[in-house]
């Protein structure tokens, strides 16, 4: 009963806390930051409680039954613990670095709350053993996210916010249509249910292409990825927290919880979803390669590595899945750390037009080596960790034999580094732009969380037994061979 | 056994970490302390062998290390340069600030290249090589303010070659099942020719073979001149050379009737001619030696594509004694640049006076290079020139032709630097430093010595590397082919004869080769390529940046269709409906009267 009521404080103490958040704010400013910092990291330390008992190969499982289906069932397996410790860990960085990078604004205890509990419903969506308690969990993250991304107010803000939730919305009723379908045809909305169904009656590929479309639009894929971008005009950590740690993410995991740990997919499809992520890495990366807002460039270069995890994922064997599984870690820290430090630049200098900046290595050292430390991960040069899950993702495609599905995934690694380059060169070398502009470097609380990002991003490459054996384990499980 | 072993790679990272944190004053000592007691060891384990394994990242990933012979002759040799480059760096840093990150990026690299070179693993090989590409980076970027965008072109241009080198790796370790070098043993099938080529690709390129060479001649002018002696001179050169005789020797079984023995040996062909006639025309000390770095490499490629034994020892051979003669001749440029201020041969003139050592060393490093017997260089071209006359005489007389070359262009710049009269601008320059001699001298001798007793390094080096293939004949002294030799000093003489009547003709040493720069079909290319057409990394970046827009457009055309095309249409639907309903009474009367009619058909039916 213990490790049940664990499972269910990750989930509802961030829930429950971005609630009661706005009245602490009566007690105190500093507080408030305190306590949703505290809340986050509960769901860390707790999430990080149940890895030894997965590992094991316990799943831990809750199940209540409510009449049509709607079940509350939550399980707690390798995936989703593994999941859950990498966005609780990434996202109390990113809110520790927003102590004071938003003390500057209003509306502060929105944004406390709504980050909380957007991470409350992450928790939530990891652990859903149920589609339709999944489907609420995805939608409490796309109003939160609507929210964040048009904090500053403005027009266009509220425009692009608005984008940004029409556009996942659509895909995610297009899911959600998906889902009936599935019910329809296996007579359930639970999980495991369905993993036993389908293997006497396989999954129409109707159904499977509208729960892709909600994956997709959600995970900023093509033709839906367009808002992506766009949402850079959010807060520099709340960028950091869509593109690192939480809302991309979800897609991703969901495709690897539905498709890979459930319902194998067919044959296909592991055509088409290669060919659709390698199309999306390629002309987001050339997109990255134009663009010259620094976020911009940055959020087309999340969507680019998206392709390389959906690649991972859709491979049927066990390197490019763990593969899969690891690009998320590493991605998670390394694109954590570049938005950050975009957000240093941004506000020290009012600006994120990289033909505006340069020469910024003198000032902001620190800063700089951070992001350079984590471009170099997000390119793949070892020691850092990025390295590895490329090179299981690239292994994975040549084992399946997709020689040219690995072709077009090199030379989207190859823009990737042409792309970091042009931006850290232009914002970080050469000339200063504006020299009589008095630059300062970032405070300390928020340098000590990038330069974290930044040396994580290295030692997850010099130590990779760890983040690697339990990625293996999890690609076991999830393919059902242990 | 193991510690020592792993030693290798954790003494010089540990002291470039310290050397980077580390007050002026003893950072350099504590570099060199690092590469002497890295030397000593090297030394000690020369000709012992072992394998240590540690489990490390699953999926076949292991730590796994194993000295051998090949191994551990390259690592003498990398730790020999890095010692005597630092060294060398203790008298050229000595005034200056950066010299921390300079020792540090120097250890981290031969940390790296240790590593790589004990590899038996295939990703623990990729692992430290693709490692490089940081200290590559550091190194260049800290020449200087506008420095970064060589270092950027060089980090690109390695970074393809070794996302090549990784796809070749995951290819192998597919094909083979097992990841680790000592075990594979391919086929040169259809999958077997790609993987084949991919980590051929890695191993050339590494060593600065053409078309990934274009960012050598560019960092020779932006980067601190120690990095040249050490990286491209000598230990990038090693490692390439390594991997390939690794690939060709071990893990494929080149042998002559294949196809790609064929096209290493144009690879290596083309690059020794095109980067000689680049180098001939040169006005820089620093970039016509970057030049031979380049074409030098070609020899080897020829060598070891030629799939003979003789060629195979030959091209090692020419890496050893390459790596000897350029990083001398790169250090020499670096006492001149010391001393003078510049290395710009119009600027120069005269320093045989000033600087007697130097041009001792220059000289011997110089006619090495050329191929001037008994000197090192003589001994292992014949070896390459008998392999290439073997396989093709149009390889022999590419290879002859760049001997050629090369020793017209070493004419040139000896005379236009050392020799003729000094200028008025260097009137009271002064031989460098004890420090920066010493390196020279040291490699200079090394020169000599593996030139006059080359069965030295050739029966305790080189051959045991091919074992059985070689059977019992030693190849010392020489090919044993007098006419190949014969033919070698009249081009040499001709080289000569050339160089001299050019400059009585043009008056002028730096102009000696001016009669090919600007000859009729000759003068075109060389225009051509001053304006970087012929530059694989500009010609690929301004391809890149246009096939960046179509996709940027693409994506803006996606956005388009989210943007205006549904707002839109959304708008012009509502539009409609909105007038269909907007309180005139006789649109409400036909719509009742429409509606009425259609349930009456329905009823009526």
């Amino acid at each position: 009963m213990k490790n049940e009521l664990v499972l269910l404080l990750i989930i509802f103490i961030p829930i429950i806390g971005a609630l009661i958040l706005p009245f602490i704010n009566k007690i105190s400013a500093s507080f408030r930051n305190g306590f949703s910092f505290a809340v986050i990291t509960f769901s860390f330390v707790f999430s990080f409680l149940l890895l030894p008992l997965v590992l094991k190969n316990q799943v831990i499982t809750i199940f209540r039954y409510f009449p049509l289906g709607f079940n509350f069932v939550l399980t707690a397996d390798n995936l989703a613990v593994g999941m859950a410790i990498v966005a609780s860990f990434i996202s109390a960085l990113i809110v520790l670095y927003s102590f004071d990078y938003i003390k500057h604004y209003e509306n502060q205890n929105e944004y406390y709350s709504m980050v909380v509990l957007f991470l409350g419903a992450m928790m939530g969506l990891v652990f859903s053993g149920n589609l339709i308690l999944l489907y609420v969990f995805w939608e409490i993250t796309a109003v939160t996210s609507w929210r964040l991304i048009g904090f500053f107010r403005e027009k266009k803000h509220i425009l692009r916010a608005d984008k940004a939730f029409l556009v996942t919305v659509f895909g995610s009723l297009l899911m959600l249509l998906g889902f009936i379908r599935m019910y329809q045809e296996t007579g359930s909305f639970d999980l495991f249910t369905i993993k036993e169904v389908v293997k006497m009656h396989p999954i129409s590929n109707l159904t499977i292409a509208l729960i892709l479309a909600g994956i997709f639009s959600k995970s900023a894929t093509l033709p839906f990825h367009t808002w992506l971008p766009d949402a850079g005009v959010a807060p520099s950590p709340v960028t950091a927290l869509l593109h690192a740690a939480v809302l991309v993410k979800i897609g991703v995991y969901v495709f690897a919880r539905i498709f890979v740990a459930t319902i194998p997919i067919s044959l296909p499809w592991q055509t088409i979803i290669p060919v659709i992520a390698g199309i999306s890495a390629l002309v987001s990366a050339g997109a990255a390669l134009v663009d010259t807002d620094l976020k911009r460039i940055i959020a087309y270069s999340t969507i680019s590595q998206i392709g390389f995890i959906f690649l991972g994922f859709s491979l049927s064997n066990e390197i490019g899945i763990a593969g899969g599984l690891l690009f998320i870690l590493m991605h998670g820290l390394a694109k954590a750390g570049l938005f950050l430090c975009a957000g240093i630049v941004e506000q020290n200098v009012k600006t994120k037009d990289i033909t505006q900046l340069g020469g910024l290595f003198q000032v902001m050292p620190v800063t700089a080596v951070s992001f350079l430390f984590c471009a170099f991960s997000v390119m793949g040069i070892p020691p850092f960790g990025g390295f590895f899950s490329k090179y299981m993702i690239i292994s994975g495609t040549l084992q399946e034999g997709h020689l040219l599905i690995g072709a077009t995934f090199l030379f989207g690694a190859l823009l990737t580094i042409l792309y970091l380059f042009r931006a850290f060169n232009l914002v970080f070398l050469g000339e200063r732009k504006n020299p009589s502009l008095s630059v300062k470097e970032g405070s300390p609380l928020m340098l000590i969380c990038v330069a974290s990002f930044a040396l994580l991003s290295l030692l997850a490459g010099i130590f990779i037994a760890f983040p690697n054996q339990i990625a293996q384990i999890t690609a076991q499980q999830m393919m059902g061979i242990r | 056994m193991q510690t020592i072993l792993i030693s290798f790679i954790f003494i010089p990272l540990i002291a470039g970490v310290l050397a980077f944190v580390l007050t002026k004053s003893v950072r350099g000592i504590c570099a060199l302390l690092a590469v002497i007691v890295n030397f000593l060891i090297a030394i000690f384990l020369f000709k012992k062998e072992a394998i240590c394994t540690f489990p490390w990242a699953g999926f076949g990933m292991d730590f796994s290390l194993r000295l051998d012979h090949f191994s551990g002759f390259i690592i003498l040799a990398a730790a020999f340069f890095s010692l005597l480059v630092v060294i060398y760096s203790l008298g050229f840093f000595k005034d200056k600030d950066n010299s921390s990150q300079f020792y540090a990026y120097l250890l981290v690299s031969l940390s790296f290249v240790n590593g790589a070179l004990l590899a038996n693993n295939l990703i623990i090989l990729l692992f430290f090589w693709e490692g490089l590409l940081l200290t590559l980076f550091g190194m260049i970027a800290m020449g200087g303010r506008t420095a970064f965008k060589t270092a950027t072109k060089a980090f690109v241009i390695v970074a393809i070659s070794d996302l090549c080198l990784m796809a070749g790796i995951a290819l192998t370790g597919y094909l083979a099942k097992t990841l680790m070098i000592s075990e594979i043993n391919l086929p040169l099938g259809s999958l077997g020719s790609l993987a084949f080529i991919l980590l051929a690709i890695g191993a050339v390129s590494k060593a600065g073979s053409m078309p990934f060479h274009s960012w050598i001649p560019d960092a020779a002018q932006d980067a601190p001149l120690p990095f040249m002696a050490i990286l491209p001179a000598s230990l990038e050169k090693l490692l390439g050379i390594y991997f390939l005789s690794r690939i060709c020797l071990e893990m494929f079984k080149l042998n002559p009737d294949s196809w790609l023995s064929i096209m290493l040996m144009i690879v290596g062909a083309i690059t020794i001619f095109l980067a000689v006639m680049m180098a001939l025309i040169q006005q820089n000390y620093k970039k016509l030696l970057s030049y031979h770095a380049i074409s030098q490499v070609g020899y080897m490629i020829l060598g070891i594509g030629t799939a003979l034994p003789i060629g195979i020892v030959g091209g090692l051979f020419h890496m050893l004694n390459h790596a000897l003669y350029k990083s001398c001749l790169f250090l020499t440029a670096g006492s001149v640049e010391k001393q003078v201020g510049t290395t710009d041969l119009e600027k120069l003139g005269g320093l045989i006076k000033k600087m007697p050592l130097t041009f001792v060393a220059f000289a011997v490093a110089a006619l090495s290079i050329s191929g001037v017997p008994p000197f090192n260089g003589f001994f292992s071209k014949e070896l390459i020139y008998h392999a290439a006359r073997d396989r093709g005489v149009i390889f022999y007389v590419i290879a002859v032709a760049g001997a050629f070359l090369t020793a017209a262009s070493f004419l040139k710049l000896g005379h236009a630097v050392f020799l003729g009269k000094p200028r008025q601008e260097i009137k009271d320059v002064k031989e460098a430093p004890v420090s920066m001699l010493m390196p020279m001298g040291i490699l200079a001798l090394t020169c000599v010595i593996f030139g006059i007793f080359n069965y030295l390094p050739l029966n305790s080096f080189i051959q045991p590397i091919l074992g059985e293939r070689l059977k019992e004949y030693s190849l010392a002294g020489s090919s044993g082919d007098w006419v190949l030799v014969l033919i070698t000093l009249a081009v040499l003489l001709g080289a000569l004869a050339h160089h001299l009547i050019a400059v009585k003709i043009s008056g002028n040493a730096l102009k000696a080769a001016d009669h090919i720069h600007y000859s009729g079909v000759f003068s075109v290319f060389y225009s051509w390529a001053e304006k970087k057409y012929f530059d694989p990394y500009a010609v690929g970046i301004k391809l890149i940046n246009k096939i960046a827009k179509i996709f940027w457009s693409v994506d803006r055309a996606i956005d388009w269709v989210y943007a205006s095309l549904i707002t839109n249409i959304t708008f012009a639907f509502s539009r409609v409906i909105h007038k269909i309903q907007a309180g005139y009474y006789i649109i409400y009367v036909v719509w009742s009267l429409v509606g009425a009619f259609a349930v009456m058909s329905f009823v009526l039916r």
